[in-house]
């Protein structure tokens, strides 16, 4: 299939991108996000890490993902994505619930007598 | 590059880790609680000395093994995320001319729905 173009302009020119890659490669990062929130939550989970320190973990742990997507793209990120900072920041928040949801799950398993 | 075996043995091996780490972290707390139920109950001089050997332990041992346990969560999680990235699909060049490229104009005039396959060539074959 084709799909739809998307178009966006840039110093004059216009640049057409394809609807149906930007949505496929979307769909890679959303699952690769909601696995990273879920096993991120975890670990935190199961170290221990609650409050603030899980928090901070789960920072670290969306920049670690950030960094390997990068790392995947192969330098290329022009290629596979339209911005890097939106790649860093999508889903913050849906993610952090599911971190979240999955720390104190493991906490209450592991800490509690 | 597609996912292969060796993604998913990557992840398995990951997975592995993390319920290794989770053991490790179990067993590390529940010996913490008996030893320390076991202070309790000891006089008083054989507390003091023990006290101050729990607290060197605490300093020494305790921040080790924990540390230990952190470093391998981390890793543990990095070797899974690496896993599950390339198992989660291919990322597509997002150009459009580059998807396009593929094409001629004959795709453009291919239209499925007006296919006919019960014609004359049917009984030319046979």
């Amino acid at each position: 299939m084709l799909g739809k173009i998307k178009t966006k302009q840039e110093k004059g020119e216009i640049i057409a991108y394809s609807e149906s890659a930007v949505v496929n490669n979307a769909a890679v990062v959303e699952y690769c996000r909601i696995s990273m929130a879920a096993l991120s939550g975890s670990t935190a989970g199961l170290l221990g890490l609650t409050g603030l320190y899980g928090f901070g973990f789960y920072i670290f742990a969306v920049f670690g993902l950030w960094a390997m997507l990068l790392l995947k793209a192969g330098g290329q990120w022009k290629k596979y994505f339209i911005s890097r900072r939106n790649l860093l920041t999508s889903g913050f928040f849906g993610g952090l619930f599911v971190s979240f949801i999955y720390d104190f799950y493991m906490v209450w398993y592991m800490y509690t007598d | 590059m597609p996912a292969t075996a060796l993604h998913k043995f990557i992840t398995f091996i990951g997975l592995m880790s993390i319920l290794h780490t989770a053991y490790s972290a179990a067993q590390h707390r529940s010996y913490l609680r008996i030893t320390e139920q076991e202070f309790i109950a000891l006089p008083i001089d054989v507390r003091i000395k023990l006290y101050l050997q729990r607290m060197a332990y605490k300093i020494f041992t305790k921040r080790g093994k924990i540390g230990y346990i952190l470093i391998q969560g981390i890793i543990s999680l990095f070797i899974v995320m690496y896993g599950v990235m390339y198992i989660a699909g291919d990322f597509k060049e997002i150009r459009a001319v580059v998807d396009l490229e593929n094409k001629s104009w004959e795709t453009l005039r291919n239209l499925p729905s007006f296919q006919i396959f019960s014609h004359r060539g049917k009984s030319l074959a046979s």
